[in-house]
């Protein structure tokens, strides 16, 4: 195969892989966060047996690898019922993976703020839910973003492991780009230098949204 | 439907499988200690060209999937030649890669070290040398123990991909029992079962350091 | 604006088994000025966190113009956070950290209190808030962000912040010991216009100069108790009690040149 052909065979394929990547880290990231937080705000403001829920379902996912919680989801599903397809399950997978993460950093977020600015708000008579919504919150945010950026850089590398149950992100294209052309080491090369300079890009884009949400709160004269 | 009797019946195979995700993991973290010392003290070398090397280093493996890497060397030794045994290239890979998070765990932990400390030591003359080695170094290496077993726990579960390149660890292991059994859902989560109690020791033990160390 | 009086009576707090407050009695006429000094640790912040409930205060009462603070009846149960609510409204408090809060501007950190608690519009509220902050020399500052604030600016901010919602007590709790020596006075004159507006007024703090210049009361805690309260001239100048004496002599020779 020449390599005009090679690439015009190849190139679509593993374009279309590298879409499939980016939808399923950005699927994982925010549905992992939005997850996160409601499960942080359930342990500090539901009722105490839901805590100790969340904090077993913590600790699980936390404790065991994705891959195989991905194989339980995926093939042990069926028996249960569930009977995913590799996307769905692989975007569930992710999702379900990367929330106690979310939820552990937003906690660490919420603790860093200072009381005062809380009982600064109280003693002016702001009801709770406000100030949760208007202090605590942003505060909270603030504080937990380089957490939150680092560990969506986490995630974008894990996407790869949805290839072993065969969802066609880029991984699994180029694993079958390799077999069927026996190139195996370049292909891999060039994944390795993929995903270096995915995670590069993505590291610098969060230090520059960090540095943009802190411009007013660091300390800045 | 869910069968308690095949979920205990899959203990067995597994945890036998379940040694050498704790080889692979110890060993890993063994080779990722000794290199990473090497690479945090090339990143805080006075050499230009070190810290650069250490930074593409730290940067590269951090930056690439342990799957990429993985599949990476395993095709990539022969090629230079080197023909070593597939548990030797995983627990290299392992160890080159948790290198990466150990260099930069140590440099964080040194870096924590308030200014004053070392201050203090150079003037009451103090050798430089003895700073690092009675000052800077003892309570660095303290303060990063429990991220140290933390990343343990992070090898526990990365061991789960060194079953691509066939090591028959728990989740190679748990792979065979389901296609034997047909009973994927209990054997699968009796590999999670293991897992978790693994790391939760472990996290038990993380726990007990930092307790020892805030004393 | 009409000021509120306080009055604490037999009022006791713990922190665990700590007895922070012991069988404190305190009263503070309408539009008067009462300083708190004391060593530290010796209760004077709890006593002041009391009064807005902040600090449940364990037995005792604590009355503002006659209306129980934080319990539905003495040794009853706690009010609900509405009522608590409402009578903060009336108590304004300014700490010793500012705790402004870091993500709005000066002008948000005035306004966001009159939006969330009293309902008032958003262009309504950042216009109450200017002139809030004009009130106490920051009519430049309305844009900036704490971060980009003196200690001292930070601090008249926080004062705005609480006289914005029209309060009729002022709590102050050492305003002034988180700041550079240099940044004291311009939150002293500050809080001097307020007393001499008439506002009710409890202050923790260290500066004596104040006390004695600006407080009717000045109150000495030590240890929990409160050992003596009267005139800022008979306190200050002529104590009784041999643990203010040993106070007063610390501090002198701690400021002395």
């Amino acid at each position: 195969m020449t390599d005009a052909a090679f690439l015009a065979h190849y190139g679509p394929i593993l374009l279309r892989g590298f879409g499939v990547t980016v939808l399923c880290w950005a699927f994982g990231t925010v549905f992992g966060m939005a997850l996160g937080l409601v499960i942080t705000l359930a342990q500090r403001y539901g009722p105490r047996p839901l805590g100790w829920l969340l904090r077993v379902y913590i600790e699980v996912i936390r404790g065991t690898p994705f891959l195989v919680q991905l194989f339980v989801l995926y093939y042990g599903g069926p028996l249960l019922g569930l009977r995913l397809d590799a996307v769905p399950a692989g975007l569930l997978g992710l999702t379900i993976y990367g929330s106690p993460y979310f939820a552990e950093i937003f906690r660490a977020g919420f603790a860093a703020v200072p009381r005062g600015q809380i009982e600064a708000a109280r003693a002016i008579g702001i009801a709770e839910p406000a100030i949760v919504r208007r202090i605590l919150v942003p505060l909270a945010l603030v504080s937990a973003l380089p957490a939150l950026v680092n560990f969506a850089i986490v995630l974008t590398k894990e996407t790869v492991i949805l290839s072993i149950i065969t969802v066609p992100e880029l991984m699994y294209r180029v694993q079958n780009m390799s077999a069927e052309t026996y190139r195996f080491l370049e292909a891999n090369l060039i994944l390795a230098l993929f995903f270096w300079a995915l995670v590069e890009v993505i590291s610098r884009a969060g230090r520059r949204l960090e540095a943009h949400m802190t411009r007013h709160i660091t300390e800045g004269r | 439907m869910f069968s308690l009797p095949v979920f205990f019946q899959s203990f067995e195979p597994l945890l036998w499988a379940a040694r050498f995700t704790l080889l692979v993991s110890v060993l890993g973290i063994a080779v990722g200690l000794v290199l990473g010392a090497l690479v945090c003290a090339a990143a805080l070398s006075p050499s230009r060209a070190l810290r650069g090397l250490a930074a593409l280093w730290v940067s590269f493996f951090r930056g690439v999937p342990l799957l990429v890497q993985l599949l990476l060397f395993y095709y990539l030794l022969p090629v230079i030649g080197i023909n070593v045994p597939a548990m030797v290239a995983a627990v290299g890979t392992v160890g080159v890669c948790s290198s990466a998070y150990i260099a930069e765990i140590w440099r964080g932990a040194i870096a924590a070290l308030p200014k004053g400390q070392t201050e203090a030591a150079l003037v009451i003359g103090m050798a430089p040398r003895h700073v690092w080695t009675r000052i800077v170094l003892p309570q660095a290496i303290a303060t990063s123990l429990p991220s140290l077993v933390n990343e343990l726990i992070l090898l526990v579960k990365a061991s789960s991909l060194v079953s691509v390149v066939g090591i028959l660890e728990l989740t190679r292991a748990s792979q065979a029992e389901a296609a034997t059994t047909f009973r994927p859902l209990e054997v699968y989560l009796a590999a999670a079962c293991i897992y978790l109690a693994i790391n939760l020791c472990l996290a038990l033990a993380g726990r007990q350091l930092e307790r020892g160390l805030a004393r | 604006m009409d000021a509120a009086s306080v009055e604490l009576s037999r009022v006791n707090a713990f922190f665990g088994p700590f007895h922070a407050l012991k069988d404190v009695d305190l009263s503070v006429a309408p539009g008067r000025v009462t300083c708190l000094i004391g060593p530290s640790g010796s209760g004077k912040s709890t006593l002041l966190r009391c009064i807005n409930f902040l600090e449940p205060y364990a037995s005792g009462e604590i009355r503002i113009d006659g209306q129980l603070v934080g319990y539905e009846t003495p040794g009853g149960k706690r009010m609900s956070g509405a009522r608590l609510r409402a009578m903060r409204r009336e108590i304004g408090m300014v700490f010793q950290a500012f705790n402004l809060w870091p993500h709005m501007t000066a002008q948000d950190n005035v306004a966001e209190g009159l939006c969330r608690v009293k309902g008032m519009g958003r262009a309504e509220a950042a216009a109450r808030a200017a002139d809030a902050l004009e009130r106490v020399d920051l009519g430049d500052k309305l844009a900036s962000y704490p971060s980009r604030l003196s200690g001292g600016q930070q601090q008249r901010v926080a004062i705005a912040r609480a006289m914005a919602m029209e309060p009729r007590l002022m709590l102050f709790d050492e305003p002034t010991s988180a700041l550079d020596p240099e940044l004291v006075g311009e939150v002293l004159a500050v809080m001097k216009r307020l007393a001499a507006e008439g506002m009710t007024m409890v202050v923790v703090t260290h500066e004596m100069g104040f006390a004695a210049h600006v407080a009717d009361r000045v109150a000495f805690m030590d240890a929990g108790e409160l050992v003596a309260c009267g005139p800022a001239k008979d306190i200050l100048h002529a104590p009784e009690d041999p643990r203010i004496a040993g106070f007063l002599r610390t501090y002198l020779e701690r400021n002395a040149f």
